[in-house]
């Protein structure tokens, strides 16, 4: 598994069980399911009211409002239609309600796109600057999205670009080098690949663009990412792909940090093994005189 | 930001782990403790482990399955491989990379962002919990981790259908699975590990034994398929009688009423067929208490297996764990196991202080025992659920080991894990 998956799982399994139940006809059972996914989200799937044969599935982002501001409800209403609730369950955000008696025709692509939901809430703000760029709006204000309690995303467009920058906090001195290593790698994949977006990385300060931005952290553990993305990646054929890749972008980079380590260790471990073989062969010989069984002694040479 | 998000629990059986988030009464995830690795990525070929060493731009340490896609035809061209032996880890290079692909693929978990609750089997010992403290904190960065003994997680699942002063940690656990049933006594949350007793019979053994039955009575059930069909056929028809005979002249005289049928369909040709299911119904968990019905070489009945083993343990605790006899696992999911369970070892504790009273011609008058035999709602993920529970709650947060501690004094902290959430 090199890229992360998209879709949550939990809901992937929870709603087939369920969905696949009702179909059959069978006699629908309470659920009451708490979860969490990347960036603190947290889900709560359950019954309203007791009544089982209606699901609701909630979704609750710290970010939210400052979604809202780039018109996550739009398309979130676009996306789920009748399905969206307009008045989110208490403490979370969005609610999607199902009616186990009244399924949707095509169930597979209902469960997929339920199972998208942060994918769909995080996709307003790339969307609306990509439409920005797309009709040559500059001088528009930079997005801020605070995904994590000390980690921020920005984005800016221009009449040729849009600028995403991430930044991003190490916990273990070990990741910033790591975190270093890999994005290096990176920036060399792109030789490779020549419509891939150009990455920038820069540690420890903001890097140019965000001279200006109040707030932007500095440290010896703060790392920048910037993606330059291009009309190529930001045209209406390959958008939705961009954004699948790129809103997760912080939880695959530290998804590789953490697989790196495995890695790591693995080879450590594979090298200690060779050390302890070289170890037990030249462990030296007992001296001792050794006897048979019946008593006899071998001749020393 | 971990305050808020759910603990993660993750239980790792021989066969298959349970996974989910901390406040549910299911896991969210059961899958089997397998993964499919690309023969080449031995631990023990060097070169093989270089990176991109002609394999082009694939990466080969990401390369592999877990779970049910480790067994499926996707992963054909891998070797499948079980990481955990006996309930030990024995691979640590591969449970390492199942963990990640556990985390991230599965609970889809910032393990930055969330505790941990692990379990181990009673007797693991010391230098595999460092080891895991090794992976959880330094490869995942994980803020907290517990690890918790199975058998006591199972105990702590039990509390759900007792009065809260009732709480304890001292108990028998009879943990039956498909491969082995294991009878673990526990006292105030330490397992008394001389006394653990395995029993070669478990969830896998009745389904032959069902399967035997079937074979010499029903011919329309297709070869291939008879194990398939034992195993439903147990999960859904068996259960547990007080008496054998009684039972056998119960069906006999009305049957309409206890037999049943059971349909299924061949998978290659699609033709429906019918069983009928019969005597087997009770006999298949039968084999617990009366084991020579299927295994000639063991013929020690359940019930004088966990007896003896409470009198092998130390005087002061066989009280508490006559009293507190926890079932877990889905092999003593059958009806009314509890109920024989409790009737024949009350039988054999009475017996004894019948004979100790009539030994001491009359003087000595024994307190009589109480015996308590625990069924409850989640005895299958009994120890997951119990997990569950106690990574939702407050204590948990401080008896963990934390990242500070760890970077602290090293691994050996998790050497040692405080028992919480009794009161005491």
């Amino acid at each position: 598994m090199i890229l992360l998956e998209q879709n949550n799982r939990i809901i992937v399994e929870l709603l087939e069980l369920k969905f696949g139940n009702a179909k059959e006809g069978g006699k629908p059972e309470a659920v009451n399911v708490n979860f969490a996914d990347f960036d603190g989200v947290l889900y709560h799937l359950s019954n309203p009211e007791n009544d089982r044969t209606r699901i609701w599935l909630s979704i609750s982002l710290k970010f939210f409002a400052e979604l809202q501001q780039h018109g996550a409800d739009a398309l979130l209403r676009r996306e789920y239609g009748k399905y969206l609730l307009d008045q989110p369950e208490r403490g979370y955000n969005v609610t999607l309600e199902f009616d186990l008696n009244n399924l949707p025709e095509n169930t597979p692509q209902m469960i997929a796109k339920a199972s998208a939901l942060k994918r769909n809430c995080f996709a307003s703000v790339f969307e609306k600057y990509f439409e920005f760029q797309e009709a040559g709006e500059e001088g528009q204000k930079r997005a801020v999205v605070n995904y994590r309690e000390d980690e921020t995303m920005y984005l800016e467009a221009k009449a040729d670009r849009v600028t995403v920058i991430f930044s991003t906090v190490f916990k273990d001195p070990d990741d910033v080098i790591l975190g270093k290593v890999f994005l290096q790698e990176f920036r060399e994949g792109r030789k490779a690949s020549q419509t891939a977006p150009a990455v920038l990385y820069s540690l420890g300060e903001p890097p140019l663009e965000l001279k200006n931005q109040p707030g932007a952290r500095v440290g010896d553990n703060v790392g920048y990412i910037t993606f330059v993305l291009f009309p190529r990646h930001t045209n209406k054929k390959t958008r939705d792909n961009t954004i699948d890749l790129i809103h997760s972008f912080r939880d695959y980079l530290h998804y590789h940090i953490k697989c790196s380590k495995v890695y790591l260790h693995t080879r450590m471990r594979a090298k200690t093994n060779d050390f302890l073989k070289v170890l037990n062969r030249a462990r030296p010989e007992i001296k001792g005189e050794k006897k048979t069984f019946s008593g006899r002694t071998f001749q020393s040479p | 930001m971990s305050a808020n998000l759910p603990a993660c629990v993750i239980d790792n059986g021989t066969g298959y782990t349970k996974l989910g988030y901390a406040g549910n009464s299911e896991p969210q995830f059961i899958i089997p403790s397998a993964i499919a690795v690309k023969d080449k990525v031995a631990s023990s070929n060097a070169a093989a482990l270089r990176w991109n060493t002609g394999g082009g731009a694939r990466i080969d340490d990401l390369d592999f399955f877990i779970g049910d896609d480790a067994l499926s035809p996707s992963a054909a061209n891998y070797s499948v491989k079980y990481p955990i032996r006996h309930g030990i880890v024995e691979d640590w290079d591969l449970m390492e990379r199942y963990w990640e692909q556990c985390i991230f693929k599965y609970l889809r978990a910032e393990p930055e962002d969330h505790y941990f609750l692990l379990t181990e089997p009673p007797l693991n010992t010391p230098e595999n919990r460092e080891y895991t403290a090794e992976i959880m904190f330094e490869s995942f960065n994980v803020p907290g981790l517990y690890i918790a003994v199975q058998a006591v997680l199972a105990l702590t699942a039990s509390w759900q259908t007792r009065a809260a002063n009732e709480r304890t940690l001292t108990g028998l656990v009879i943990d039956s699975g498909d491969g082995v049933t294991h009878c673990i006594p526990v006292a105030d949350g330490y397992v008394i590990g001389s006394c653990i007793k395995h029993i070669p019979i478990a969830g896998r053994d009745i389904t032959y034994f069902i399967q035997s039955i079937l074979r010499e009575r029903e011919s329309n059930i297709p070869a291939e398929q008879s194990h398939e069909v034992a195993k439903a056929i147990k999960e859904r028809y068996c259960y547990v009688c007080p008496d054998v005979m009684k039972e056998f002249v119960k069906y006999d005289t009305d049957p309409a009423k206890w037999l049943r049928t059971y349909n299924g369909i061949n998978n290659l040709t699609k033709a429906p067929f019918t069983v009928d299911v019969g005597y087997e119904r009770f006999l298949g968990p039968e084999i617990f208490f009366h084991p020579e019905f299927a295994n000639p070489e063991f013929t020690t009945p359940i019930s004088e297996i966990v007896d003896n083993l409470i009198q092998q343990c130390p005087i002061d605790v066989r009280r508490g764990l006559y009293e507190n006899i926890v079932l877990s696992g889905g092999s003593t999911m059958f009806k009314d196991f509890a109920r024989k369970m409790q009737r024949d070892v009350k039988r054999l504790s009475d017996a004894r202080l019948a004979l100790s009273e009539t030994l001491s011609g009359g003087r000595l008058k024994p307190k009589p025992i109480d015996v308590q035999v625990i069924s409850h709602k989640m005895q299958r993920y009994a120890v997951w659920f119990g997990g569950s529970m106690l990574a939702s709650t407050p204590d948990f947060y401080q008896v963990s080991h934390t990242k500070a501690q760890y970077m602290e004094h090293g691994p050996s902290i998790c050497r040692y894990n405080r028992i919480f959430g009794a009161l005491t």
